[in-house]
């Protein structure tokens, strides 16, 4: 019944194809390319662990059907380190401890680059109400608010 | 999650035609979110989805007319409503709903057809709309239908569209001089699923209360309209004792339901006091023009 189809895709500014069956989740395809940036934690939604970006749209990878991106563009948290730099926001991570285990930071990366994207100078009430759906077990969430703030200070 | 058949119609009445009347096992699929969490609990195993993805750009289309009436393609994402600025000044009740909804990324891919069809009494959409006196359009292999918000719900996770029809899109008459406020209550996070949704759109006559829709959601099986409160709120003034006497009146006639964010006892007295605040609020809300 369930037919594998073959679905095309930018994946981080590269034009990829591949043949994925309907029940296969984001997370399952990134996986496929060797990207473990996005991983499934809560698989439910709620943590953002598995963030990636669609379209410019940050989705969670868990509950998001691959073949949805099919003919879209999908960028993951690999995609900010690829010329070998990092991004002022994983910088900015860094530089403030964002993060103890580093499981939540990929999503929180990626969230960040997104929220700063829409509004480059946000208030700590933007920053918390953009960043609710993520979830960080450590609990680095001061030390994550600084470093978007910082990130947000030295531009993108 | 269990293999099944996808389908990726190019019309909203070819999908029609791909859903079957007497098969729960098929269903149309929007943003898949709602539908994922089930199957990954193992509570849906589908046979066959047919996904809405690929219907056409005008049903994600968010128009509001001249007269202020708005309109919403069923796959209009949450996100894309939310950001729409013409809807949010024209509904601001619906602006100030949205960022309390799940979070950016469930709204990111979340349609407006999904969060009415699911029948999740918890869903913070469909109470406000039916406030707002919304109706949305159903469309069957034969005919289609239109349908007021209050009156889609039959039941916990139960509607009255049929397994082979859709939704099209959902209208929301225009606000006019109306008055309208949603109170979401969360036990834990503010963004979480409510414990108690009370929504309200009315009419203020100097302090006079009329055309009162009052709805209640997440304390209740499904979304329903309080009829007996608005029958007390109606024609009154919204002093302290007649919206007691509301909140009373709600909570004799709302069955209310508990779950993991509230036991009946704690939902009715939310519900008790929750129905004035909700009308105090839209009281106190900004007029729209
Ligand atoms: C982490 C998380 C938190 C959430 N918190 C909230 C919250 O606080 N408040 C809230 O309101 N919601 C919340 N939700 C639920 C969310 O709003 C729904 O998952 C979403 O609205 C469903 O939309 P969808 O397009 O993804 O639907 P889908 O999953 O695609 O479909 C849902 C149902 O609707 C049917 N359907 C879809 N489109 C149509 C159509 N056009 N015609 C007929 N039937 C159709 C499907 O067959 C299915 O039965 C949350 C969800 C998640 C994952
Ligand atoms: S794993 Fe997807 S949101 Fe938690
Ligand atoms: S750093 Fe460990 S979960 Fe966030």
């Amino acid at each position: 019944m369930s037919v594998a189809r073959t679905i095309h895709f930018t994946l981080n500014g590269r034009k990829v194809s591949t043949e994925i069956e309907p029940h296969h989740n984001l997370v399952e395809l990134l996986q496929r390319f060797d990207l473990f940036g996005a991983r499934e934690s809560c698989g439910q939604g709620l943590c953002g662990c598995c963030t990636a970006v669609v379209d410019g749209q940050p989705v969670s990878g868990c509950l998001y059907f691959a073949v949805m991106v099919d003919g879209k563009s999908v960028t993951t948290v690999e995609a900010f380190d690829a010329d070998g730099a990092l991004s002022k926001v994983q910088q900015a991570f860094i530089d403030h401890g964002a993060f103890q285990c580093g499981f939540c930071t990929p999503g929180f990366v990626l969230m960040t680059h997104q929220l700063l994207q829409d509004k480059p100078n946000p208030s700590d009430d933007d920053i918390r109400d953009y960043l609710s759906g993520n979830l960080c077990r450590c609990a680095a969430y001061p030390e994550i608010i600084a470093a978007v703030k910082a990130a947000a200070r030295a531009g993108r | 999650m269990t293999p099944f058949e996808l389908m990726e119609p190019q019309t909203l009445q070819e999908a029609v035609g791909l859903l079957d009347p007497d098969d729960a096992s098929v269903r149309p699929v929007a943003g898949g979110t709602a539908l994922m969490l089930m199957m990954k609990a193992g509570v849906f195993a589908p046979t066959r989805l047919v996904s809405l993805q690929h219907i056409g750009a005008q049903h994600s289309e968010i128009g509001v007319s001249g007269a202020g009436e708005l309109r919403i393609g069923a796959m209009a994402t949450l996100s894309a409503l939310e950001r729409n600025t013409k809807a949010a000044e024209a509904f601001p009740v619906i602006a100030r709903m949205l960022p309390r909804l799940s979070n950016v990324r469930v709204r990111n891919v979340a349609c407006v057809g999904g969060a009415l069809a699911h029948g999740d009494p918890h869903m913070d959409l469909p109470p406000v709309l039916a406030a707002l006196g919304a109706k949305v359009s159903i469309v069957g292999p034969k005919e289609s239908r239109d349908v007021a918000v209050d009156e889609l719900y039959t039941g916990y996770y139960e509607t009255v569209v049929g397994r082979n029809e859709l939704i099209a899109d959902v209208i929301v008459p225009a606000m006019q001089s109306r008055k309208a406020a949603y109170l979401k209550i969360t036990a834990r996070s503010a963004d979480d699923w409510p414990a108690l949704g009370v929504a309200v759109a009315l009419h203020a006559d100097g302090n006079t209360l009329r055309d009162v829709r009052l709805v209640a959601s997440a304390a209740t099986a499904m979304v329903m309209r309080l009829t007996e409160a608005e029958k007390i709120l109606n024609g009154a003034s919204a002093d302290d004792a007649t919206l007691k006497r509301a909140g009373d009146a709600a909570v004799a006639e709302a069955p209310i339901i508990g779950d993991i964010r509230g036991s009946v006892a704690y939902k009715r007295e939310l519900l008790r006091v929750g129905v004035g605040r909700a009308v105090r609020q839209a009281l106190s809300s900004r007029p729209t023009h």
